[in-house]
């Protein structure tokens, strides 16, 4: 059997595991086992499932010839460059493409919804997000108060509409 | 130099070590791979700020100023990662003076935070690399999404970032072949083993690392969970195993011609001395030979190639080096 990452070498390593109830089974030759982080188990720290799977996001189903290709406004990256390449660009690459790059996020981990720690929470840890929801509001609303201060109609207008937005997801 | 896999921790006799992983990025800044070198070098000193002014036993080390052998020694000890040994442009490291947390700056991700314990100490490694991860949080602000949690340069590691590995020494259930179905057992509950399943030699020492696969719609504390309670059932199994083998007298034979070459050898590759180290290490653990398991736990990093030529401050040959590793096997073993 030819390794399944360069096709040209024996595979002498295998690999079984189970990504979200698929059952998959990895053929690698020595040195792509080396360079993926298997043979030497001192390396396999930093080990990324991505680093081989560059293709485990799903091609975009229509691609119209002559569209204009969508990218990233913070970072450049398309939806295309990201399936090609595996990575992300950036942080609001994920907001951008999120209903694109969804069904992969299901595929490699079964879930779609994040359950644990939440970032940027001031102590203690367990501050449930409504509280913070509150909070942010309760700091629009003064920004709102400001902007009417300082005449500025649009700015008052755009915070009135996300105040109204947030109550009522809430 | 650092002792953390030195010491003899919690189910030392079959656990070497512990470590706890946080994928983490900035929110205002692209992933490493659309980033650019000035930004990455500032991102990276607004990084050490951070946790500089909090942490006085850690340091900051450009990995550009890092000589090519001392970076790889760095990886066979566990403080970075084989990838980040490679080419170095901007890439940093922030290391406790004990060796046991350590941050990569522009690995995959902007920091990959890790923390180490000897044995199995998931709870006391997570709080450690817990305090360093929230010294930074409160200064930058963390890619976040309220859906997908921690925003990562690549997919696999959404939702914690966080990835727990247990460092085993599984010696008997190796002998017995069961690390296969062992492998495929676990991974069916969301959790991966490496090491060598191929054919021929087993230069890993038959040791053996298992971590969780799946951070997206997992708490940090259930992942921790799941995993100690595997760890621990392998354990047993081990333990019982090597009840079995060690009533075996041409496996008890083989443990001792071990330790015999390991004591008079005059070369030794790493590769034979990870066999070989193997066997003398469940005979210190289960007391057969009297021998502190501490003193073998070091050596297992410490005879790494690299490791070998930074303690000498040399970049000796593979035979040169052969026979030093050799010499000094003897002395710590006393011969």
């Amino acid at each position: 059997m030819l390794c399944q990452n360069c096709k040209k070498h024996e595979a002498t390593t295998h690999i079984k595991s189970v990504v979200n109830g698929e059952y998959t089974q990895l053929h690698l030759c020595s040195d792509c086992a080396g360079k993926l982080g298997y043979t030497d188990v001192f390396s396999g720290f930093g080990f990324d499932l991505g680093d081989f799977f560059g293709n485990f996001f799903s091609k975009p189903k229509t691609m119209l010839s002559g569209s204009k290709v969508e990218r990233c406004e913070k970072c450049g990256m398309s939806f295309e460059e990201i399936v090609k390449t595996g990575k992300i660009g950036c942080a609001d690459c994920y907001e951008k493409f999120y209903e694109m790059l969804l069904p992969s996020i299901q595929r490699i981990h079964g879930k779609t919804q994040h359950n644990g720690k939440v970032a940027n929470v001031t102590e203690p840890d367990e501050v449930k997000k409504e509280k913070t929801k509150e909070e942010i509001i309760a700091e629009l609303q003064e920004e709102m108060k400001v902007a009417i201060e300082e005449q500025n109609f649009e700015k008052a207008a755009e915070l009135r509409d996300k105040i109204k937005g947030m109550e009522s997801e809430m | 130099m650092g002792k953390w896999y030195r010491d003899f921790g919690p189910e030392g006799d079959v656990v070497l070590s512990t470590r706890i992983r946080f994928a983490r990025n900035i929110r205002e800044y692209p992933f490493p791979f659309r980033l650019d070198e000035d930004k990455k070098k500032e991102l990276n000193s607004r990084i050490k700020d951070a946790v500089l002014s909090d942490n006085e036993n850690m340091s900051f080390i450009e990995m550009e100023s890092v000589p090519a052998f001392q970076t790889v020694s760095l990886a066979e000890r566990h403080l970075i990662s084989p990838e980040f040994a490679g080419p170095s442009k901007s890439k940093a490291l922030i290391l406790s003076d004990e060796e046991d947390v350590s941050i990569m700056l522009q690995e995959e991700d902007h920091l990959r935070i890790q923390a180490m314990e000897a044995g199995l100490d998931l709870e006391k490694a997570y709080e450690k690399a817990e305090k360093v991860e929230k010294d930074i949080g409160r200064v930058l602000n963390y890619a976040f999404d309220e859906r997908i949690g921690f925003l990562t340069q690549c997919p696999t590691n959404l939702g914690t970032g966080m990835r727990a590995s247990v460092m085993l020494h599984l010696p008997a259930l190796t002998k017995q072949g069961l690390i296969s179905r062992l492998a495929s057992t676990v991974s069916k509950l969301g959790l991966v083993i490496r090491g060598a399943y191929g054919e021929g030699s087993q230069p890993g020492g038959d040791i053996y690392q298992i971590s969780n696969q799946i951070t997206l719609g997992i708490s940090e504390k259930e992942a921790i969970f799941n995993l100690e309670s595997i760890v621990k059932q392998i354990i047993s199994q081990e333990r019982n195993a090597r009840k079995e083998l060690l009533s075996d007298e041409s496996y008890l034979d083989s443990i001792f011609r071990a330790y015999g070459i390991l004591k008079y050898a005059r070369k030794l590759t790493s590769n034979e001395f990870m066999k070989l180290i193997s066997l003398v290490r469940l005979a210190s653990a289960e007391k057969i030979i009297d021998i502190d398991t501490e003193k073998i736990n070091a050596m297992i990093p410490d005879m790494q190639p690299a490791t070998v030529n930074v303690r000498n401050s040399s970049m000796l040959d593979a035979e040169e080096r052969d026979k030093l590793r050799a010499k000094e096997v003897r002395e710590i073993l006393g011969e």
